[in-house]
């Protein structure tokens, strides 16, 4: 029986797993880098160890630093997160051999999931359609770079180039014509080689208008898969997942159940155990191709968590401790949206934004989930990834989720830092989010010059005013500007310290 | 009462109107605030709850649905209808004290001298008044937000 996890991780994921932990009766270790301290996972936690170093790869990504923290506070489990070290195999073994409970799948399903082409052929020998495409497994530059262009004869145009290594967009180039294949080949592998140590490409068909469409799976040691349904992504802004729901709007209980099965086939392939994720492409021809599976906990699990009614995080610890699931037979039950709240610029390029968050005052109300990891008063800084919060909303219908989700943002106020709020409610409004034909590339094609808010003259002026009002009513002298609740009315003390930071 | 903005790179001037309850400009009427909240009633009807918080000099609104940063163009210290008082911007130490309690002074007159920062900054009257109080003299050390002195708006 594992007694105490450590929590591999930061920010709004190590909260979400060191409140499950909580509610699980386990006492937890949290991990941190000095520019942490005082965060809000740190508060979750029982324990804090803190990590000597002050860049990622000696914090965070350092594992014998990791390892020897769950040794020094006898805790028995590691959770990786999402991200980090979550999908390194060696770390899964190093975990292990440290005779400590790894909370993710084996060493070797990770390392079969983690390389693509290796994932192909594993998929394809499982009988799990994978996208029309060939891999070269050449190492050799020219002979890679020839090989390639054969295979790109017999795969047709257009077509994408993938490193094998890949993810996040990196090592990826789309062809539309045989002119242009030799430049777009080398760019990738050059990217690869940077990014990831290994220039091994392949060639995939570019299925356009395609829908992004995952399925959840988990699978324990009594050897029970199951699937949790889908979650559809297709809303990406340089594949970067930005709006995900649970169902997807255009699925019907034939196809989930034929996507459904194939994403159990997948994991048993390879053995799988614990929270997985396996993601399609869905072709307008109603096809669907094998993607890549993720193996670990993934951002967007809440939507599945509402509609399915299974606590993923919570299973996970079940999972690993050696328990069977306790989920029973599939039975979604109404609509989730997940948005996700960056500190970022969306008219600006969506360049990320540092700074207070002065007022940081989410939604509250009837089926409105916030997992974050940042409160107000809280500063934003450049040293990791800018998404503040996921935004996540239920309700009967997927009409009443798109409803419920602009009421959330419309509700969302946070000042001190720019945020993409504003850009979330618009995307609400999109003819393809509203009628539910989302595509991967429906922000493009809604926005091919960048975005910039729609805002009458009459509400930047009314914008204005308040400023104007609030600067002559005082309200910077008062308390209020920090955000606190205090009263701010009546004669201001003489020795009231601004609520104002210079950066 | 008059302040300038930088709204997305336009300089814009707005004059208050006082009004009975709070301040209006272009149609637009902002009431009274109770904790970092300002009752808005728009040009065209429309009434809403803003928010509102001061970070450095910029001014941060959150009005349905829409988040607004509008750096304030003034430099310096900033003048108060409440309560009449001029505060410091920042910490710092008066170099001069350039008014006495019952002078009169016109809308952009300076009336006291502040090194912050190592800069030198005026602090002027936002309107014509009467100087009521002068709580600081030069060489005295101030607190950010400190009530500098206070001004008396003429009708």
């Amino acid at each position: 029986m594992m007694k105490k996890i450590l929590v591999a991780n930061r920010g709004e994921i190590a909260c979400r797993v060191l409140r499950a932990c909580r509610e699980a009766g386990l006492s937890t270790v949290a991990i941190c880098a000095a520019n942490d301290q005082g965060t809000l996972f740190t508060e979750l936690a029982d324990e804090v160890v803190l990590l000597e170093g002050d860049t990622i790869a000696t914090t965070y990504l350092d594992q014998s630093q990791i390892i020897n923290a769950a040794r020094s506070t006898s805790a028995d489990g590691i959770h990786p997160g999402f991200g980090f070290l979550s999908e390194r195999a060696d770390f899964a073994q190093a975990v292990m051999d440290a005779g400590l409970v790894w909370i993710g799948p084996s060493p070797h399903a990770i390392e079969q999931m983690g390389d693509k082409m290796t994932a192909r052929k594993t998929m394809k020998a499982a009988g799990v359609p994978v996208i029309p495409g060939e891999e070269v497994e050449t190492e050799d530059e020219e002979e890679a770079l020839i090989a390639l262009q054969e295979a790109a004869e017999r795969v047709g145009y257009p077509l994408l180039l993938k490193a094998s290594s890949g993810g996040g967009g990196k090592g990826m180039r789309a062809v539309t014509s045989p002119d242009a294949f030799e430049e777009a080949a080398v760019a990738a592998r050059r990217e690869a080689v940077a990014a990831f140590g290994d220039g091994r490409i392949y060639v995939e068909r570019l299925l356009s208008g395609s829908k992004h469409i995952e399925i959840q799976v988990l699978a324990d040691r009594t050897g029970t898969t199951v699937h949790l349904g889908e979650r559809e992504c297709s809303v990406q802004r340089r594949h970067q997942k930005v709006f995900e729901e649970a169902p997807g709007p255009t699925m019907n209980a034939d196809l989930r159940e034929a996507m459904g099965a194939a994403a159990v086939a997948a994991a048993k392939a390879v053995d799988y155990e614990g929270a997985g994720t396996v993601e399609f492409l869905l072709a307008p021809s109603g096809e669907f191709f094998f993607l890549e599976m993720n193996t670990r906990i993934q951002v967007e699990h809440p939507v599945t968590e509402l509609v399915t009614g299974v606590d993923i995080v919570r299973e996970q610890l079940r999972i690993a401790d050696g328990q069977p699931m306790s989920c029973g037979d599939l039975h979604l039950r109404g609509h989730a949206i997940e948005v996700r709240l960056y500190a970022e610029d969306p008219a600006n390029g969506f360049l990320p934004a540092i700074g207070p968050l002065t007022v940081f005052r989410p939604p509250e109300g009837p089926g409105v989930r916030l997992d974050t990891g940042v409160r107000e008063g809280d500063e934003v800084t450049p040293n990791y990834d800018p998404m503040l919060a996921k935004l996540i909303v239920w309700a009967p219908s997927r009409d009443e989720a798109l409803e419920r989700m602009r009421r959330a943002l419309d509700e969302f106020v946070v000042l001190g830092t720019t945020t993409n709020v504003r850009f979330l409610r618009e995307l609400c409004d999109n003819d393809d989010v509203v009628s539910g034909a989302t595509t991967t590339t429906t922000i493009d094609d809604t926005w091919p010059n960048g975005w910039s808010p729609m805002q009458s003259e009459t509400l930047v002026d009314a914008a204005v005013t308040s400023a104007a009002a609030a600067e002559s009513f005082g309200m910077h002298r008062s308390s209020t500007s920090s955000g606190g609740a205090g009263q701010t009315d009546g004669p201001v003390s003489p020795f009231t310290t601004l609520s104002r930071r210079y950066p | 009462m008059q302040h300038r903005f930088n709204v997305n790179g336009d300089e814009v001037e707005v004059t208050l109107t006082k009004t009975d309850e709070g301040w209006a400009w272009e149609g637009a009427t902002v009431n009274q605030h109770t904790r970092g909240r300002l009752h808005v009633t728009m040009a065209d009807g429309r009434t809403a709850l803003a928010h509102a918080a001061k970070v450095g000099d910029v001014w941060w609104v959150h009005l349905d649905g829409h988040t607004f940063a509008l750096e304030r163009m003034e430099p310096g210290a900033s003048s108060q209808q409440h309560g009449g008082g001029l505060v410091a911007p920042m910490p710092g130490k008066v170099l001069e004290t350039l008014v006495e309690p019952g002078d009169e002074v016109r809308a952009g007159q300076a009336l006291m001298v502040l090194e912050a920062m190592k800069m030198e900054h005026r602090i002027v009257a936002a309107h014509d008044g009467t100087v009521t109080a002068v709580h600081h003299q030069a060489g005295e050390q101030v607190a950010q937000g400190a009530v500098l002195l206070e001004l008396e708006e003429t009708n």
